[in-house]
Order: structure tokens, then C-alpha cells, then sequence
């Protein structure tokens, strides 16, 4: 007994003695492009003496990024915000409901895992509020929406998660001085596109680098890839039903958008390194060859993200931009379509901090603190588009916005075995050298098992 | 004893063999630690051992902007030189000026560009660039040269790691769990093994049997159970003693299994003895098994000291991620990125963490010197 | 800072002294409650028995309640989870076991799990012997002991990060960044995607596991070597016994029992190897071993409990023949103690 109280005061003494609290960014009035009356708002919700756990799936930089935001909660309402993220965030969060002591907020990339996680009921429903503010204020509100509905336990449709935080997909990452130096033109269609490799590769060059490695995501890039290919060759009800496995993986729609992939991972003369090296080079070391000297390769597809991995000191639209990455001109009925994805938030264990969470996301202030900062695109139309940290970012969301069709990354809507396991390891095996057929039948076979 | 076992031709080629297994066992360290030493951009797109090399490398740099140029003769020009703002210098052989053929022209030769332009560049990076009509524009052009590169090392990566936020809590969190969770079981695990190597004790080869098949137990297994029962207690979750004991219960079937073999191995006449003295098993345990048992001790100490100290998972599971509670590796775990990939982080705390275990082994060692046992134990 | 350090320490010492002060206050409590220097004879003797048959409890207690909570509960939990559905809330019998005998992955894990068991703990126990032979007859042995050990030291992170940097590949033509690809091409010959070589990327992965835990056999075997007395060394150097008959004859046989400690010890560790796998494949080009396929099935993409139980079951049984060898072991060791 002694023994406990002791350890009790000692972890007391321990808990007491947290830093001092961060600094707000950006003073509150000062700066005309954040709506400030959103934050006079948030200060009428008092919430001192309350708690908030948050875990997400944010570290380093970006756990800095959020932690910034977060502070601005802290001020208004007085509440205790305590940010927490771990590497295997998507096993942690498993444990941790599983074991009955989840956070009160739990924000993840994967809504495939959190429909997993609706079903066994671990989630707590948003308000019905919530989900027409999404529908009515998003752009594509009602597939944001319908991102964030899982079956919960009984098997009854919910709007169980509030995306925050946007990614693109669907770009092509170049250095428009490389392409100025060799007289190379941006591509508007796929057909330019490939003509522009076979250009690049007459003139003794490597147009791709493509990397798949990602230590236990190994496979997950060339995902995108596949998706973006089928957005480009199918319609978005054929990628809908896809996603839901109506649309069978060996079927030659999907098998289809799986060998245009290798039209250019599994052509040696188009990748750096060979088609050997597809699959072991690392996605976050793949885009440092744009930056060579000579070039190692000239384009670069990869989400909004990646300019985090170029190397220290490259200025974003001057020394690397990005192009739209096009559809094919051969079948323009599937007009400009766009890949993305998002971060979704989840209440997880419910209390009237984490209402009032859900609350000042809705907030344009919540959107337009992280957007002038770095790395945050949002769909959200009522944020001030000049809030954005520079012309790359505001590219990005207005490609954004001015898509005919806009999907979710599939393998995350898939069930987490296959988008998070058979579909990327299917990849894997197909740059070995599997034929497509073969691949979509190994994860096809996959997804019946867990039928 | 040993030594004087002379092997008169052998002996060159013993230090040989030893030499070269040291060798083998020691190189990819040693990848990591002239890694954590260089410059971040080029850990992931050079090979580790060219660092310590003057390489030969192709590079870029940008002259200065148009609006530093100025008139001369009639024509405008922009010098200077290309190793400005760096912190190194090199030896020029060759430049260019597209991308495509960086080694275009040899050093200190003038390259005639379009528009009547000509660029010289000289060997130490000094050049001059002139054109009949004004440059205009807002950045300066790009030139690629081909240079030597002399070795050259940072301890940024170390500076990063040690000076970042939180990381002395993170330090004496880390101690605060690993002492207790590698002395704890020691004691309990070397009075479990005296206990099973030497008392009168029913179903001894059952339980012993069971600890062995315990060994086996995958530890992600066991977390969620165990999660349950933390919560449901309530004062073991979060808690030191929370995770000291979970460190103890995975690390017992190991100590117990070590220490009794080595424990059963001591010497039968030793301990007859002392209960004919009339000294009971406790006094037996502390007086002769305890000091006896000082190397097998010591070797486990070691191991469960390294897997307490480098553990990342039972510490966030049971301890939590919060910014009071994490240990060092998981402080170093939260400086990487979101998508993990900073190779210079990983290489620094790699030798960051393993400096507290190396001072354990080296503290702990002397407790293995030749001739402490000598004559007195018969096997392991 | 210093309050930090101060309650660290405190913290520190309450629990190591808590630990201490259990087995030296049970056992004083045990010597006052039935003393054996009691007034007559009768009683002491029976206050004696009392002590000899509780003393081992209070020994062996500890260790038992925390082997029950921390492993045993866990074991049975799983047993159980593994005859129910993907959320543990249906029996099915053995459908999860039929579903794994079926698995390709799980019958190729199988055969990778069955190559490790072959080969690493051999090698580490056969280089841990020679290493810590031929490192104690040098001046210098020391400290050579010290770097083969150095490779346990270093934090799973590390590991992975070092061998990054001897597997990694890069395209022919192009700067390698891993020495194994560098010194292949030295040699003239063209780099290899060593990971996803099909059958031999097993053996690299295991090389990693070899080059951790030979410290570990170099240690343990090392501090046994110093036990083998010396005169039955002297003895066999007297009659001309040559060194490799000294190793094989006289040495090894006497440290048998440390020599079978480190094995099974090993062993055990193989069949829970994880982390490589995770980090450097994640079991894809068919190098999948049973405890990354049962994590994978926990805790990958909302899990299914039932089959990763499954898998842990199998793993648990896979240790049974060392159980089974253990328990006669102990069974003839019976003889030699009380």
C-alpha cells in the first residue's frame, strides 16, 4: 500500500512538471488573412479542467505543425490538449481500444482501418449536424461525407469520422530547369506523356524514378499508381465498385490499369535503376535523383507530400513544381479526375472536450492556421484561399477544387488486409516480374478469404 | 593456464583469425557510424565508405542573380564564385551549363553561349559570365561542375538528436524503467531458480517445463490481455510499477531458465555443508549461491538491461506516449517524420542509445575475469 | 531537472527496495512465526518441516504470480481466441486452424520458420564457441569480445539501419550505397536486390539475426569456458593432448549444459523473430515467418484474432520437443541436488 502512494506522488511530481506551454503562432488580430472572430468564438466554449487526449498519426515536423494548432484550442477553451502519436500508429490504436483505454480523439489516414474499427464498435458516431456541415461546406461534400460513413456494430450506416487535412495524389513531380535545359514539354495528355519518356530515353535519359520501399509498407506507392490508372481507363463508378470488391481484382478492368502501371515501373530503359530496382528502393530516397547532377531521372509521381524528402533547401515552384498527372486523350469522357486522400478524425472515447474538438475543426481558423504553415491542403470553401503558404500549395488546392471527379485513395477504403496487405505485396510481386492476371487473381483470393 | 598452451605456429594466425572476424563483425557498425557523421542529403545517395575519400562528384551551383551584374567594356557581366556561401572548397576540372553534360568544358576554358554569352569558370570556382545585352530574370543561372570532393564530416546529426526537446526527461525516464525492470527480476528470478535447482519441491520438472515453453510466448500476444487487466486495477496502468513488472514478467522464463542451469551446476558439497552448519535456505541463497552465482547474474543483467533499454514497444503500450512519459527511444523514434525516413536521425541515436549500454557491459565485465570460479564450479 | 533526477532516484529505489525487502521480510517472518531454535525439540523439528516446505514458496512465489499474470493468462486468453471469428465473439472450432493449414503464406512461414531453427542457432553457438576460445588466448581479447558483442547493444532501429547499408541496391551503373553491391561490382560482377533473391534472401535476413546474438553466445559460453577447471586441462596437457583435442574432449563436454543453454535459448529466440522481418520485408518475396504473420493478422488493418491466435498456438507448440528434452533434463539433475 505504502508502495503504491509513493509511486502515486512520485508519477504526480512527474506529471506536474510538463514544459511551458508553446507560444501561439500567429498573434490572434494580427494577421488579415485568418478570421479571427473564429477565435473569440472558441473562447465562449470553456473548458477548463478538461482533458483531451488526441492521438494521431503525425511525428517530428508535422507533430510540431499540429501542435501548433492544437495550442490554439488550448487558449480559447483552457483545456489540457495531450497530442500523442507512435510509428506503428495503426497497431497502437488497435491495442489501445482493443484494450479499453483509447483517447478521447484518434486521427488516422486509413478509413479502412476505422471501418474496422466502427464495426467492432469502438468508434462513437458523430451528430447528424456534423455530417451535413461536411456535405454542405466540402468540396465534393457528399463523397467527403460518405468517406467518413462506416456500418457500426448492428450493422447501421454512420458518420463516424470528420476529414480534416487533404492530400493530393495525382501529381507528377519535375525540375523545370532540367526540362527548360533539355527543351521538354509539360505533358497535357497521357499520350504526351509517354512520348515525352520515349523523347527523354532517345536522348540518353532516365524519365522515371520509382520507388516502393517503405520498410513494412513496402509496396504501398505503386497502389497509388494503379488507382491513378484506373481513374484514367475506367469510369468512377467501375473505381466505386471496385473498391468494394464488385468489381473483382482479376477482372480485366483492374487488370487492365495494373499493366498500364508497368508500361512504366516494368520498363527498364524508363526507370533509374532498372525495373529491379523498383520495389527495394525506398519511396523517400526515389525522388532525391530529380536533383542529381546529371539527372538521374526527370519525373517524379507522388502525392502532395513528398517535397518533405527533397533535398535541404529546394524552393517549391522554382527549383521543383509539379504537373497535373494527365488523362488520356483517347478517352476524354472521364474528363480530369483526381486521386487524393485524407486524415480522418475519430471520437473514440466521447466527452464534451472532444465535441467541442469536432466543433473547432469546423472552424475556417482551424483550416487556415495549418495551410499558411506548410504541408495542408483542405476542401473546406469557406477558408480563406489566401492563407495558403505559397503559390505550389494554392496550385495544389485548386486542382483540387476544379476536378470532375475526385476518389479516395482505394486501398485505403479497402479493407485493411487487402489495401494495407495483399494489394501492396500483389505489387511488389508484380514488379518482380509476375504477370497482371496472376497478381490480381493472388489478391483477389486474398479478399475471399476474408469474405 | 591457457597461455601457457603454446601453439608455436599458430599463434600469428590466431590474432589473424580474430583480427578478421572483428573485422566482419564490426564493418557494418562502422557503415553506421561514418554515416551518422556525414551530411544528411548524401547518406542515402552515396556509398559510406566514399566519405572518407576525396571523390570526384558532379555538382550544381547558382551564379549570382541578375541584379548583381554590372557594365564593363560594353557588355554585362556577373562573377564571382561558385563555392560562395558553402563551407567547402574543391578543385574544378571541368563545368557546363545544362544539366545533361555537367562536364561540358574543362576548368578555366571560356564556353561560348547562345546570344554571343560566354561563361569561364577556373578551377577554384571563380567565374565570370558576360553577355552583349543585360541578363535579366530574378534567379541566378545554374552551372554544373565536375570537383573533388575532399572528405568532410558534420556533427549536426548528433546535434540534432541531443539538443532536441525533452530528450534529458526522455534520459532519466528511460533509467527510472530500466533499473528497477533489471533489478526486480533478477532477485525474484535467482530465488525462483535456487528454489527449483535445489529445494524439495513438488511438480519441479512440471514447473520447470512450463517456464521453458513460456519462453516461447510472443510478447504482442499477450499485450491486450494485459492491457485489460491494467485497466481494470486501475493504480498499474501508466504507472512505473506497471511496466517495471511487465518487463519482469516477459523477462523471468529467460533468467529463471539461465540462472537455474547455472544455479544446478554449483557444487553439491558446498551447500551440504553449509546445512550441516546448520544454515537455512535463505542463508544458504545469500551467503554462497548469490556470490557464486555473480557471472550468471551479471551475463543476465546485461541482456535485460539492453532489451529494457531498447525497447520501444511495451514502453508506449505500457507507459504511454505522452510527452512526460516517453523514454529515449521513443523520444528518438518522434523526431523522425511522420513517414519515418531520416536516415541521419536513426544513424545518430543509433550510437546516442548505445552509449548507457556499453558503460553496463564494460562496468559488468571485470565480473567475468578468468579464475573467479576457477576450481570451485563444474560446468555452466 | 534536479526534482526530475530527485523522484526518478526515489522511484527507483522504492521499487528495487520493495523487491528486497519482500524476500528479506517474508523470510525473517517465516524464522520468528516458527522458530527453529524452539524450546523443545519436538518442535523444532516440526518448525523446521513447517520452514522446509514453505520456504520454497516464498522462493519460487514471486516469480509464479508474475509468470501467471504476465504469460499463462495471456497463453490461455489466446487459446481460446483462437477457436472464435475475427472479433472473438463466435466459436468455430478449427476452422482457423484448417484456414492456416490451407495458407500459402503460412506453410511458406513454416518452411522459412524450419530453415531458420536450422541454421542460426548453430552458427551462433558454433561462432560463439570459436570466438570466445580463440579471443581468450589474446592479449587483446577483451576488448575484440567487446566489439562482437557490440551488435546487441544497438537498438532494433539501428540494426535495421546498418543493414540497409550492406543490402541496399542500386541499378547497375549507378553509385551503390550498400558495401555488399559495392563489393560485388568491384568484383565485376553485376549488383543483386539481395532481399528479394527468392530462397537466399532468407540466409541474409538471417545473417542479421547471427550477427546479434553471437555476442550473446560469445559471452554466456565465454564466462562457462572460465569455469573449466584448470588442473583437468593441466592434466591433459601433461599426457600430450593437441589443442583441438583439449577443445573437443575436455572442454566442450564440460560446458555441455551452457553450450545446450545458449541453443535453446537461440532457438526459442528464432521462433519469435520478428523485428528483421518486419523491417526488412515484411515477409514479402516469400520470406514470411510465423511471428510476423500472426502480428500481421493481430494488429494489420483492424486484425483478425482468431487466426493470428491461431498462429500463435502453432508457434507455442513448435517449442514443445525443447519442453519435453528440458523436463528430462531437470528429472535426471533431481539426482545431483537434494
Amino acid at each position: 500500500m505504502k508502495l503504491r502512494l509513493a509511486l502515486t506522488v512520485a508519477t504526480l511530481a512527474l506529471a506536474v512538471a510538463t514544459p511551458a506551454l508553446a507560444e501561439l503562432k500567429f498573434k490572434p488580430g494580427e494577421d488579415a488573412r485568418f478570421n479571427w472572430a473564429n477565435f473569440e468564438e472558441l473562447k465562449k466554449v470553456d473548458l477548463k479542467g478538461e482533458t483531451l487526449t488526441v492521438f494521431g498519426p503525425w511525428r517530428g515536423d508535422d507533430e510540431a505543425l499540429v501542435q501548433s494548432i492544437l495550442e490554439y484550442f488550448r487558449e480559447a477553451t483552457g483545456a489540457t490538449v495531450n497530442y500523442a502519436s507512435s510509428e506503428n500508429y495503426e497497431q497502437q490504436i488497435v491495442i489501445d481500444t482493443e484494450a479499453g483505454s483509447p483517447p478521447n480523439i484518434a486521427i488516422l489516414p486509413q478509413p479502412g482501418l476505422l471501418a474496422d474499427l466502427a464495426a467492432k464498435g469502438r468508434l462513437v458516431p458523430l451528430t447528424d449536424g456534423d455530417a451535413s456541415f461536411i456535405k454542405d461546406n466540402y468540396g465534393a461534400g457528399e463523397s467527403w461525407v460518405s468517406l467518413g460513413t462506416y456500418k457500426d456494430k448492428d450493422g447501421a450506416s454512420k458518420f463516424f469520422a470528420f476529414p480534416y487535412k487533404a492530400d493530393l495524389k495525382s501529381l507528377v513531380w519535375y525540375v523545370p530547369e532540367n526540362f527548360a535545359d533539355a527543351d521538354y514539354e509539360i505533358p497535357k495528355t497521357m499520350e504526351e506523356l509517354f512520348a515525352l519518356s520515349d523523347k527523354i530515353v532517345a536522348d540518353g535519359g532516365k524519365p522515371w524514378c520509382i520507388g516502393l520501399g517503405s520498410g513494412g509498407a513496402t509496396g504501398w506507392p505503386a497502389t497509388d499508381w494503379v488507382e491513378d490508372l484506373m481513374l484514367r481507363t475506367q469510369t468512377p463508378e467501375a473505381y466505386d465498385k471496385w473498391v468494394t470488391n464488385e468489381l473483382k481484382f482479376d477482372s480485366p478492368e483492374v487488370v487492365g490499369a495494373i499493366d498500364e502501371f508497368g508500361k512504366f515501373a516494368r520498363n527498364d530503359a524508363y526507370v533509374d535503376g532498372g525495373a529491379a530496382g523498383v520495389a527495394s528502393t525506398d519511396f523517400r530516397d526515389s525522388p532525391k535523383g530529380l536533383f542529381a547532377t546529371p539527372p538521374k531521372c526527370y519525373m517524379h509521381r507522388q502525392a502532395s507530400f513528398i517535397p518533405s524528402f527533397f533535398p535541404e533547401g529546394t524552393k517549391l515552384g522554382q527549383d521543383a513544381d509539379f504537373f497535373y498527372f494527365p488523362p488520356f486523350a483517347s478517352k476524354p469522357e472521364l474528363g480530369t479526375p483526381v486521386l487524393g486522400a485524407g486524415t480522418l478524425v475519430t471520437i473514440t472515447k466521447d466527452s464534451k472536450a472532444a465535441r467541442a474538438f469536432i466543433d473547432f475543426l469546423k472552424l475556417p481558423l482551424a483550416h487556415e492556421l495549418w495551410m499558411a504553415q506548410s504541408g495542408f491542403l483542405t476542401p473546406l470553401k469557406t477558408v480563406n484561399a489566401e492563407a495558403y503558404a505559397n503559390e505550389t500549395l494554392k496550385k495544389e488546392g485548386a486542382i483540387l477544387t476544379t476536378a470532375t471527379t475526385f476518389r479516395f485513395d482505394a486501398s485505403d477504403l479497402m479493407p485493411g488486409k487487402i489495401g494495407a496487405g495483399a494489394f501492396w505485396t500483389g505489387m511488389v510481386d508484380y514488379v518482380g516480374g509476375k504477370s497482371a492476371a496472376d497478381t490480381g487473381a493472388a489478391i483477389q483470393k486474398a479478399w475471399d478469404e476474408i469474405k | 593456464m591457457w597461455q601457457r598452451i603454446r601453439l608455436e605456429p599458430s599463434r600469428f594466425f590466431l590474432h589473424l583469425a580474430v583480427l578478421l572476424i572483428v573485422a566482419a563483425w564490426t564493418l557494418p557498425t562502422a557503415g553506421l557510424l561514418v554515416s551518422s557523421l556525414r551530411d544528411k542529403d548524401l547518406i542515402a545517395t552515396s556509398g559510406w565508405w566514399t566519405a572518407l575519400t576525396t571523390t570526384e562528384r558532379s555538382e550544381q551551383a547558382r551564379m549570382k542573380p541578375p541584379a548583381d551584374q554590372v557594365q564593363k567594356d560594353g557588355h554585362s557581366e556577373i562573377s564571382g564564385n561558385l563555392f560562395e556561401g558553402t563551407d567547402h572548397a574543391g578543385q574544378i576540372s571541368a563545368f557546363g551549363t545544362r544539366v545533361q553534360n555537367p562536364a561540358e568544358f574543362s576548368a578555366g576554358a571560356t564556353a561560348q553561349l547562345q546570344d554571343g554569352r560566354s561563361l569561364t569558370v577556373n578551377s577554384d570556382g571563380s567565374y565570370v559570365y558576360t553577355s552583349p545585352t543585360a541578363f535579366t530574370g530574378d534567379r541566378g543561372q545554374r552551372v554544373f561542375f565536375v570537383t573533388s570532393v575532399p572528405p568532410k564530416f558534420t556533427t549536426d546529426n548528433y546535434r540534432t538528436v541531443l539538443f532536441s526537446e525533452g530528450i534529458g526527461r526522455s534520459f532519466i525516464n528511460s533509467l527510472t524503467v530500466t533499473i528497477p525492470a533489471t533489478i526486480i527480476p533478477i532477485l525474484i528470478a535467482a530465488f525462483a531458480a535456487y528454489a527449483l535447482a535445489w529445494m524439495k519441491l513438488p511438480a519441479r520438472g512440471f514447473i520447470i517445463a512450463v517456464i521453458v515453453g513460456l519462453l516461447v510466448v510472443p510478447l504482442q500476444m499477450s499485450l491486450i490481455p494485459l492491457l485489460k487487466i491494467y485497466n481494470a486495477t486501475g493504480f498499474l496502468s501508466k504507472t512505473y510499477l506497471g511496466i517495471w513488472l511487465a518487463h519482469t514478467g516477459f523477462g523471468l522464463p529467460f533468467a529463471i531458465y539461465l540462472l537455474r542451469s547455472y544455479i544446478a551446476g554449483l557444487p553439491k558439497d558446498l551447500i551440504e555443508s553449509a546445512q550441516v552448519d546448520g544454515a537455512n535456505d535463505f542463508k544458504i541463497f545469500m551467503r554462497i549461491i548469490l556470490p557464486l552465482s555473480f557471472p550468471a547474474l551479471a551475463s543476465f543483467a546485461i541482456f535485460q538491461f539492453l532489451w529494457v533499454w531498447n525497447d520501444l514497444l511495451v514502453a508506449i503500450v505500457f507507459l504511454g506516449s505522452g510527452n512526460d512519459q516517453l523514454v529515449l527511444t521513443g523520444r528518438l523514434n518522434a523526431l523522425l517524420g511522420s513517414r519515418g525516413g531520416n536516415w541521419e536521425i536513426l544513424t545518430a541515436s543509433a550510437f546516442v542509445t548505445i552509449i548507457v549500454p556499453l558503460v553496463v557491459f564494460f562496468s559488468l565485465q571485470r565480473y567475468f575475469v578468468r579464475g573467479l570460479l576457477a576450481g570451485s564450479v563444474k560446468g555452466g | 531537472m534536479l526534482t526530475q533526477v530527485f523522484w526518478a532516484f526515489a522511484t527507483v529505489l522504492i521499487g528495487v527496495g520493495g523487491c528486497v525487502g519482500y524476500f528479506y521480510a517474508s523470510n525473517l517472518l517465516l524464522d520468528r512465526l516458527f522458530p527453529a531454535s524452539a524450546s523443545n525439540d519436538a518442535h523444532a523439528i516440526r518448525n523446521l518441516k513447517i520452514q522446509s516446505s514453505v520456504r520454497p514458496w516464498l522462493f519460487l512465489g514471486p516469480a509464479l504470480v508474475l509468470l501467471c499474470v504476465y504469460l499463462v493468462y495471456p497463453v490461455i486468453e489466446t487459446l481460446i481466441l483462437s477457436f472464435q471469428d475475427k472479433t472473438g465473439s463466435r466459436f468455430v472450432g478449427f476452422d482457423n486452424y484448417a484456414w492456416a493449414a490451407k495458407d500459402t503464406q503460412f506453410r511458406t512461414s513454416i518452411f522459412n520458420n524450419f530453415l531458420w531453427l536450422l541454421v542460426v542457432p548453430a552458427a551462433c553457438t558454433f561462432l560463439g564457441l570459436v570466438i570466445a576460445v580463440l579471443t581468450d588466448r589474446i592479449w587483446w581479447g577483451s576488448i575484440a569480445r567487446s566489439l562482437i558483442f557490440l551488435p546487441l547493444a544497438i537498438s532494433f532501429v539501428g540494426a535495421s539501419v546498418i543493414w540497409k547499408f550492406v543490402y541496399d541496391f542500386r541499378g547497375e551503373g549507378q553509385e551503390q550505397i550498400g558495401i555488399l553491391n559495392a563489393v560485388v561490382e568491384w568484383f565485376g560482377f553485376s549488383p543483386q536486390v539481395w532481399i528479394a533473391l527468392p530462397f537466399w534472401n532468407n540466409f541474409f535476413l538471417m545473417m542479421i539475426l547471427i550477427w546479434i546474438q553471437t555476442g550473446f553466445a560469445t559471452v554466456i559460453l565465454g564466462a562457462a569456458l572460465r569455469g573449466v577447471p584448470e588442473d583437468t586441462i593441466e592434466a591433459a596437457v601433461i599426457d600430450g593432448a593437441g589443442p583441438f583435442k583439449i577443445f573437443w574432449r575436455i572442454m566442450v563436454p564440460q560446458i555441455m549444459t551452457t553450450i545446450v543453454v545458449v541453443w535453446t535459448t537461440i532457438t526459442v529466440l528464432v521462433l519469435k523473430v520478428f523485428d528483421i522481418v518486419l523491417t526488412m520485408t515484411n515477409g514479402q518475396w516469400d520470406t514470411q515467418v510465423l511471428a510476423n504473420l500472426m502480428f500481421d493478422w493481430m494488429f494489420r488493418g483492424g486484425g483478425d484474432f482468431g487466426r493470428g491466435a491461431a498462429i500463435a498456438i502453432v508457434i507455442m507448440l513448435a517449442v514443445l520437443p525443447i519442453m519435453i528434452w528440458n523436463i528430462r533434463q531437470a528429472n535426471a539433475e533431481r539426482g545431483g541436488g537434494h
